[in-house]
């Protein structure tokens, strides 16, 4: 073997072997929501969401168990799971996105909209989502805010519960992620 | 040469494994799923599947209201009364003392049995891997007859009146809708009125429900005497229901023969068998209110 071929094959061992730190991770990331109705006021929290950022690649992937979700009466979490969300045939919720114009060398705080899809009851959405990217402490966090319409998720309310379930849910998330190391 | 195609074939591998580590951000975090357990919940959704109880408790805290009615009309030909002739009404409280412990109270108004009983949740059904197959939950209860008997040699003291229920309830939720239940129960009577009788009877009940819709669901139920009494001529309590629920309201709606709604009762006392004519066919309504007392606390971990 030459020694150019010994070169590239070195090359190309030490590339694929040297660890990516462009990758982020989180397993204790928050997603809530919250159905506000003049008859009741409905939230739920997942502290269990797993996520995943590349900063090179601008890409993130974001997955949680709708089980997770923690209502305050556990009736109403069961109704969640087994009547409107169907958890038992759709364990998960998934996001998938490229981060819009983002730039990883940027210190402090940036507000960069993420493109992807948005995957809740077995139904695929394409969604834009405005997210707050701060790395002050060296680390990511990314938070935000979005409104989804259940109609568009193929999720059913029953005509007598129509006035306590609110058309459109607000969903809040909070990221915050470490080095990823595998 | 042979060296120029094993570096080709070498290369080849490492391009191979390099792209392999970049895979999916998606795929990157389904495995890093911790190892959890997660539970098979609603097996049924109410804690009784018709008449009888299912393997569900209630969660921490939650105090169910329970308004059990039966209606049926006498076989006289002509009767006076509007709409059924005769009803009997079982109300009763159940509290969740702990995720897996209930308590709950009733009184009866046509038979005038009162009854208590703990219910307590064993195993729960696994639905990822490893795990239990099956849900077991115990259920001892206690049945006090307050009215007195008719049988006058009798000895009709307060303890002579109880009768025990022992219930071991083993269900399974097979898939989203179909779940079924079966229910080796042993019943203990301190006081024999009639020497016939056996003092301890046992049966084995078997139940099913299967969701039509999001909210709907079917149910039925049947209860197998092994050693009936001897004194009086019994059926198997036979129930086919449809259950419904909306919020904090269940409402089970029954066509069944048995009239009693305490355990004992109605499995070893149903004096009907299963038809439609008057006086054996009973037409019931559960309706269940659910009250939250204690918030859920803001942590997830054992909630799945």
């Amino acid at each position: 073997m030459s020694k150019i071929t010994i070169f590239i094959l070195v090359f190309i061992l030490s590339s694929s072997l040297i660890p990516k730190t462009d990758q982020y991770i989180t397993k204790q990331g928050k997603v809530s929501f919250f159905s506000y109705t003049t008859v009741e006021d409905i939230k739920a929290e997942n502290n269990q969401v797993l996520s995943i950022v590349d900063v090179s690649k601008n890409e993130i992937a974001i997955s949680m168990l709708m089980r997770a979700f923690v209502f305050e009466k556990a009736l109403m979490q069961e109704h969640f799971n087994e009547s409107y969300i169907e958890s038992d045939i759709f364990p998960k919720a998934t996001f998938q996105g490229n981060i819009q114009g983002f730039d990883k060398s940027v210190q402090g705080i940036q507000t960069r909209i993420v493109e992807g899809t948005l995957t809740i009851h077995g139904i695929s959405k394409s969604t834009e989502i405005k997210t707050i990217i701060d790395n002050t402490s060296g680390n990511y966090i990314f938070s935000g805010e979005f409104d989804i319409a259940i109609k568009d998720y193929d999720i059913k309310v029953p005509a007598l519960l129509a006035s306590n379930i609110a058309e459109t849910i607000s969903i809040s998330f909070i990221l915050e992620y470490s080095p990823y190391e595998k | 040469m042979k060296n120029k195609i094993f570096f080709w074939f070498f290369s080849c591998f490492i391009l191979g494994f390099g792209n392999a580590l970049s895979q999916d951000l998606l795929e990157i975090i389904d495995n890093e799923y911790p190892d959890q357990s997660i539970y098979a919940q609603a097996t049924f959704k109410s804690t009784r599947i018709s008449i009888a109880h299912s393997v569900e408790t209630r969660k921490k805290g939650i105090l169910e209201f329970h308004l059990m009615n039966r209606f049926w009309n006498t076989p006289e030909p002509r009767t006076q009364n509007f709409a059924a002739d005769r009803m009997s009404s079982r109300i009763g409280l159940e509290y969740g003392i702990s995720d897996k412990l209930t308590f709950g109270l009733g009184g009866t108004t046509w038979d005038g049995i009162f009854d208590g009983f703990l219910k307590y949740r064993l195993v729960q059904q696994q639905i990822n891997e490893g795990g239990s197959p099956l849900s077991i939950t115990l259920l001892q209860s206690t049945s006090y007859r307050s009215e007195a008997t008719d049988i006058i040699n009798a000895f009709d003291s307060f303890g002579n009146r109880l009768t025990f229920t022992s219930q071991f309830l083993i269900a399974r939720k097979f898939t989203t809708n179909f779940s079924a239940q079966i229910a080796p129960t042993l019943i203990h009577r301190n006081s024999l009125l009639l020497e016939e009788n056996p003092k301890n009877q046992f049966a084995i009940g078997l139940g099913g429900r299967y969701k039509l819709g999001y909210h709907v669901s079917i149910a039925s139920e049947y209860y197998y005497v092994a050693n009936p009494l001897e004194s009086l001529r019994t059926f198997g309590a036979f129930s086919l229901g449809l259950n419904w629920e909306v919020g904090d309201i269940i409402l089970q709606f029954q066509l069944t023969n048995a009239r009693a709604m305490v355990e004992d009762a109605f499995i070893t006392r149903t004096g009907t068998n299963f038809n439609f004519n008057d006086g054996n066919l009973h037409v019931g309504f559960n309706a269940t209110y659910v009250l939250h007392f204690k918030k859920k606390p803001k942590t997830v971990k054992n909630s799945l």
